[in-house]
């Protein structure tokens, strides 16, 4: 590669070389410290941000979001929404199906950090990695469904409608996972009295809040109208714009975290 | 047991945990038995119209019992933690445990995700055509009772790790019986071929045989859970017996 003046971590640059360079750059310092246990978790952490844009990229891009799809909708109007939007709903759902996974290494991030907690022992850190795994797969589970309706969309509209539901629900309903994760984090921090905790308090609270706020999501199949239908102010935007918010806080949290045990790393390495 | 004495009391998470487990499975057990009537199963040899009356019967039931799946279900992986711990601390490879771990975090999806969404579509349209129905009710209980392999091989790498454990974490009779859990799995597979005798989802063997089995299976790993956080040393070597008159004291009085 063509020898290029340093320009430190910053990811302001849009090029994509410069993207490229300024990754090689992180990744060849944190090879040179491989004894850190944290070697290479900036990697993933810079990840982050490019994930980020395409998640919101993606899902306004599916005309399903925009404006939520209505489950009062019927399968003739179902039908049609797939024929008008075929394009918008396979390259949004192809985009989210690539990327919904890329969720688990910032929750593993997460799990890395849970090692320093003051525990007795792993089992919250175990809770949190059998339920990290299958939030992201019910997610791509719902892409297979609204994929598979828009593959064939001049099918039966009462099939494809059949499918547009087992996402939705899908994609509402399963929220079990998010919501025993947040309470296993919150416990986890709260259990993590030590000097200098792994997560400052609010966190624990701040976990404990966001697992609230999607409970009422799991109720959305008892009703097609108001705030608790799929397309209402609770099931909907309260959750997802929980969801945002814990990915987002979370990420800087474990950025703060991950930072200054790279920093001590590399201390004691020296 | 106090705030303050679960907050002092080492083995608060292994506690909670357990706690955690007893509360899944019972809720498990009422919403599955007694709300939602998802078992004992509807009949396999339904018609496509019988399938839909079974929908319209079991409305109620079925959207408040599959939401509380669906706000608890997480829950699930406070038992798979504990066994986890529980194989980490044998004298075996930590590969079982983890093994154990991915396995079973696995099977959330497909073992109880699959069968509330289908049920779930189900009774969001009683109008939706009977043929479609059908369908919807057959994907609930296949993928419920047919989800066989994450447990039959879970089942067997924790019986694996016990009988070769010198730690003594569990007695080695525990390590048959996952056995038998592990059988169940392969008797339950004749469902996805047959829909009358004793072979179906609610035949003899794929359902009244298999939830005995499952029954009396978890009840016992749940009290040997416990006797194994009681017996617990935070050491690496053999598990202290526990004296059969300690093993019904409250954690509180146990814990050192």
């Amino acid at each position: 590669m063509r020898a290029r003046p340093h320009r430190g971590h910053s990811l302001g640059h849009i090029g994509t070389l410069d993207l490229v360079e300024t990754l090689l750059t992180v990744v060849r310092k944190d090879a040179s410290l491989r004894r850190v246990p944290s070697s290479g978790e900036r990697v993933i952490f810079w990840t982050l941000p490019a994930v980020a844009v395409i998640w919101l990229a993606a899902f306004f891009l599916f005309p399903g979001f925009v404006r939520p799809m209505s489950p009062r909708a019927s399968a003739t109007e179902v039908a049609t929404f797939y024929r008008e939007h075929t394009a918008r709903i396979r390259y949004s759902m192809i985009l989210l199906n690539w990327f919904c996974v890329a969720l688990i290494p910032l929750l593993m991030l997460v799990v890395e950090r849970m090692r320093g907690m003051a525990h007795r022992t792993p089992i919250l850190r175990f809770c949190v990695i059998g339920v990290a795994g299958a939030a992201p797969i019910a997610f791509l589970t719902t892409t297979v469904f609204w994929l598979l309706a828009a593959f064939q969309p001049e099918r039966a509209p009462e099939l494809t409608q059949l499918l547009n539901d087992l996402g939705w629900v899908t994609f509402t309903c399963g929220v079990p996972f998010l919501v025993a994760q947040s309470g296993f984090l919150a416990l986890a921090i709260h259990f993590d009295r030590q000097e200098q905790p792994v997560f400052p308090r609010w966190v624990a609270h701040f976990n404990l809040v966001i697992g609230l706020a999607l409970i009422p999501a799991a109720f959305a199949g008892l009703t097609k109208t108001g705030v608790f239908a799929w397309d209402g102010l609770v099931s909907f935007w309260v959750k997802n714009v929980a969801i945002a918010i814990w990915i987002i806080v979370m990420s800087i949290v474990v950025g703060h975290a991950v930072e200054s045990d790279h920093a001590a790393g590399a201390e004691a390495v020296a | 047991m106090t705030r303050r004495s679960l907050r002092d009391n080492p083995k608060r998470e292994l506690w909670l945990a357990w706690g955690a487990t007893v509360f899944f499975y019972n809720l498990y057990a009422v919403v599955f038995f007694l709300f939602t009537h998802i078992q004992p199963p509807g009949q396999p040899w339904y018609s496509p119209d019988q399938a839909s009356t079974w929908f319209t019967e079991h409305h109620h039931g079925l959207g408040i019992g599959l939401a509380l799946i669906f706000v608890f279900g997480g829950l699930s992986a406070t038992s798979i933690a504990l066994i986890t711990y529980s194989i980490r601390r044998m004298s075996v490879s930590r590969a079982f445990s983890y093994s154990y771990l991915i396995i079973y975090s696995v099977s959330a999806v497909p073992g109880f995700l699959f069968i509330c969404v289908a049920l779930t579509a189900g009774i969001m349209r009683p109008e939706r055509s009977p043929q479609l129905q059908h369908w919807l009710y057959q994907l609930g209980f296949l993928s419920f009772s047919g989800t066989m392999g994450v447990f039959l091989i879970g089942s067997l790498i924790w019986m694996c790790a016990i009988l070769l454990d010198g730690n003594r974490v569990f007695p080695k009779w525990f390590g048959y019986l996952n056995l038998c859990n592990a059988l169940t799995e392969v008797v339950v597979s004749p469902s996805w071929i047959f829909k009358t005798g004793v072979f179906p989802w609610n035949g003899l063997i794929a359902w009244w045989i298999d939830v005995v089995i499952f029954g009396i299976y978890t009840g016992v790993f749940i009290t040997l859970l416990r006797s194994m956080i009681i017996r617990e040393d935070f050491g690496t070597g053999p598990l202290p017996a526990v004296p059969a008159w300690r093993f019904w004291q409250s954690p509180v009085e146990t814990a050192p």
